[in-house]
């Protein structure tokens, strides 16, 4: 008798539990929808990142300073995977955040649907408008002039080698000379190929891991790339690419790449075995290489340092936006917290933080950037902070057409993949790269 | 004889009037009927409701997002018919994902199901600790297939790979899993076989369970070895479970889509550098969600669906033909024993 009371009980309770879950479960999409314009109400806002950006602490100062702002952050693992999560639900028309960072990777995706981006100028933009490198907001303006995203970090590229090899191979090791070895202010190409080549005989060995790295920066150098800015195709009959790939190959063909797999390079060995002694570095990158030594049980010692030097003039690689999709019910609110998020101060933390190099002005100089921190005691005590400072300076915004990615990953990927693993030369590649082009972009 | 053809109308008259006359049943009986008539349909209509909600109508859906021009982000640009099927069919990238996923399959489902075969004979036998052995050829069906992509894709690797460093170690070249068609297709059929070899092989398992022990006795007393008794009987008795597998394996095979996703995912087109191993999976989520063209996916993905009924149609007239030769033997065997039965009876 006692036994099956209690058992009643427990059912109550249990068919209870279950009709509150179901009960909140309906609810839940209501809460947030009750919205209104005055400032004090409490709010939530969400916000969606990826890969690490440093915001944990800034959300907290934020919500410190305004007490009726709740932030719901979710941190997605990869920009790649940031995409095809803002992808699905642009597509369904439901569930994105109040703020969405955009990787400038598929920024050219996002573009084609700016208009379901709110235009932050109506939202307070012209005050801030001069904080950022004037690239950075000329490539989160769509082509109505609209300005749809606040520029977090930037990608200027330097070079990373190692000193070890180049010791080895009797080349100059420190960072200064290195960069006067590959030509300073003027470093080309055929310098950067050519002093491959000497490394090449002193050590027999590859000089950078893969040519894809390399086509990237050299495309997105290119006053034009892929796209003219009137939003025609520029790949077939393009001369000055054509002319760059052929160095490319060139130099790849006489041995000059280790062929690695990108973003695998056996798990970061090759970093440490001394495959290839230099390597393309934006500044995300340089966490990049740290972590890849890391996995492969080097550290400082290894031999990685960062020059202020990089072949072909300036370039960026890479970087971040905030955008307020229309979507969301708080687009000031939102687009308040986008504001604080890139500020000064802000990006200056987050440099510290995760390694993002700010694209705000005020924020290069600030003393948390330019000094010494994990990143920079680990590249051989080198001023990474001043140098990518140096090296954002002359980088231009190249227009990006809506096919972008899909060219450099899969149109120039397979090319890149035959030059390197020696199935074709150069010639044969890149007409296999215009017949890809033909039958993925053109007619589509 | 006249008295029965004359017709009696004070008989039949009650008989017309009975339907006429309206009884009307209390509420309970109404009830009651509607709950005899009624019930069953409500009883499985959630299935229906559900299938129709998340089976059906994205079926029809994709078929009409199939038949339009429509970019995963823009939206839909138009009706186009058939187009998006008929440039498919000839698109040379969709008979490629087609032929690496017909390679890849019979690469993984021949061997599979020979080994599950065989794994499931050894159990069947009387072994010491049987639990312990049955739940060890379980174990890599419970890993997720993203852990095991991941841990074969690093043994896999060309240059730092497990396998290839054995191979140099023993003087051989290395093979280039990853870059060439046949090696990586042969090594993601071994992550699909490590996976489900297992598996199987405790479903033929508990098929052979089910074969009556007296007939094996008795085939030993008249003298027929292990091996012969495993050919001449326990492969038949378990026919019907042998086809329940290959054609849940082919199903599967056909839609393969996490082991080439993950082999190499830092490749950028996905499914290998050339797309040596795109499936017909990932080449309709390449197409959606890298090139977005939303609407020749659609297009794939019914593509995909035609082929996986064809095949399933095939296997049921293949299983058919098998369970009718049986009956056709059996019936023979029993009409020719029941002659001999009877010439015996007679003389």
């Amino acid at each position: 008798m006692k036994l099956s009371r209690r058992t009643k009980g427990f059912a109550a309770v249990a068919s209870a539990a279950a009709f509150a879950l179901l009960a909140t479960g309906c609810s839940g999409g209501s809460s947030s929808a009750s919205s209104s314009g005055s400032s004090t109400d409490p709010i939530t806002l969400t916000v969606t990142t990826f890969g690490t950006m440093g915001y944990d602490d800034l959300y907290k100062q934020y919500e410190a300073a305004h007490p009726n702002i709740t932030i719901k952050a979710t941190n997605i693992d990869t920009g790649d995977n940031a995409k095809t999560d803002w992808q699905t639900k642009e597509a369904a028309g439901a569930g994105l955040p109040d703020v969405q960072a955009v990787e400038e990777g598929w920024l050219s995706a996002v573009m084609q649907v700016s208009d379901q981006f709110n235009d932050l100028s109506q939202y307070g933009a012209n005050d801030i408008k001069d904080r950022w490198v004037d690239w950075k907001l000329k490539q989160a303006t769509d082509s109505k002039g609209r300005l749809i995203g606040y520029g977090s970090d930037i990608g200027p590229e330097g070079l990373c080698y190692n000193r070890t090899d180049f010791a080895a191979a009797g080349l100059p090791t420190d960072r200064d000379q290195v960069a006067a070895l590959f030509g300073g202010d003027t470093a080309t190409w055929d310098k950067y190929f050519a002093v491959g080549q000497q490394y090449k005989a002193a050590t027999g060995k590859a000089f950078y891991d893969q040519s894809g790295f390399l086509w990237n920066a050299m495309v997105n150098q290119q006053k034009e790339g892929y796209y003219k800015t009137d939003g025609t195709l520029n790949v077939d009959g393009n001369a000055d690419l054509k002319t760059l790939w052929t160095k490319l190959s060139a130099a790849t063909a006489s041995g000059l790449s280790a062929n690695q797999t990108a973003w695998d390079w056996g798990k970061g060995k090759a970093f440490t075995d001394g495959t290839f002694s230099t390597f393309v570095c934006p500044g995300w990158m340089l966490g990049v290489v740290k972590g890849q030594v890391t996995a492969a049980g080097g550290d400082a010692t290894t031999g990685w340092d960062f020059a202020n030097v990089f072949p072909g003039g300036a370039a960026n690689w890479g970087g971040s936006f905030l955008t307020v999709p229309t979507q969301s019910k708080h687009p000031q609110q939102a687009a308040d917290l986008a504001a604080f998020l890139t500020n000064a101060q802000s990006e200056a933390a987050a440099f510290g933080v995760a390694g993002a190099f700010p694209s705000v002005t005020a924020a290069q100089s600030d003393p948390a950037v330019t000094g010494t921190n994990a990143l920079s005691t680990f590249f051989n005590n080198a001023p990474v902070g001043t140098i990518l400072a140096a090296r954002a300076k002359g980088v231009v915004a190249q227009y990006k057409g809506p096919d972008d990615s899909v060219i450099q990953s899969q149109v120039f990927g397979p090319a890149i993949q035959q030059i390197d693993s020696g199935k074709a030369d150069g010639s044969t590649a890149w007409n296999n790269a215009i017949t890809l082009l033909n039958q993925l972009v053109v007619n589509k | 004889m006249t008295a029965t053809l004359t017709p009696r109308p004070a008989q039949t008259s009650p008989e017309k009037k009975a339907p006429q006359k309206k009884v009307r049943l209390p509420l309970k009986y109404r009830l009651n009927r509607f709950d005899v008539k009624a019930s069953p349909y409500l009883y499985v209509a959630p299935f229906f409701i559900l299938f129709g909600l998340v089976g059906l109508f994205p079926l029809g859906y994709t078929f009409v997002v199939s038949l339009n021009k429509w970019n995963l982000l823009t939206g839909p640009a138009g009706f186009v018919g058939l187009d998006n099927y008929v440039t498919e069919l000839n698109d040379p990238f969709f008979w490629n994902s087609l032929f690496n996923t017909l390679s890849i399959f019979l690469l993984s489902a021949v061997p599979q199901l020979i080994g599950a075969v065989l794994i499931a004979a050894v159990l069947d036998q009387n072994i010491r600790a049987k639990t312990f052995w049955r739940m060890s050829v379980l174990i890599p069906y419970v890993v997720t297939p993203v852990a095991v992509t991941l841990i074969f894709s690093s043994a896999f690797d060309e240059k730092y790979g497990l396998i290839n460093n054995l191979l140099t170690s023993f003087h051989l070249d290395p093979v280039m899993w990853k870059t060439e068609t046949l090696p990586s297709h042969v090594a993601i059929a071994s992550m699909v076989n490590w996976r489900w070899t297992g598996y199987n092989a405790l479903i033929l398992l508990a098929a052979m369970q089910a074969v009556p022990r007296d007939i094996y006795e008795s085939a030993a007393l008249d003298g027929a070895g292990a091996v012969r008794r495993f050919f001449s009987m326990t492969l038949p008795s378990i026919r019907p479970t042998m086809i329940f597998v290959i054609i849940t394996a082919t199903v599967g095979g056909l839609q393969i889509f996490t082991e080439p996703k993950l082999f190499n995912p830092t490749t950028a087109t996905p499914g290998g550098p050339q797309r040596q191993y795109q499936t017909t999976v990932l080449y309709l989520w390449d197409l959606a969600f890298n090139r977005q063209n939303f609407g020749k996916a659609s297009a794939v993905a019914w593509l995909l669906f035609l082929i996986i009924v064809l095949f399933g149609v095939l296997n049921f007239l293949i299983s058919r033909r098998i369970a009718s030769t049986e009956a056709r033997v059996s019936k023979r065997r029993m009409a020719r024993r029941l002659t001999e039965y009877n010439r015996n009876k007679i003389s």
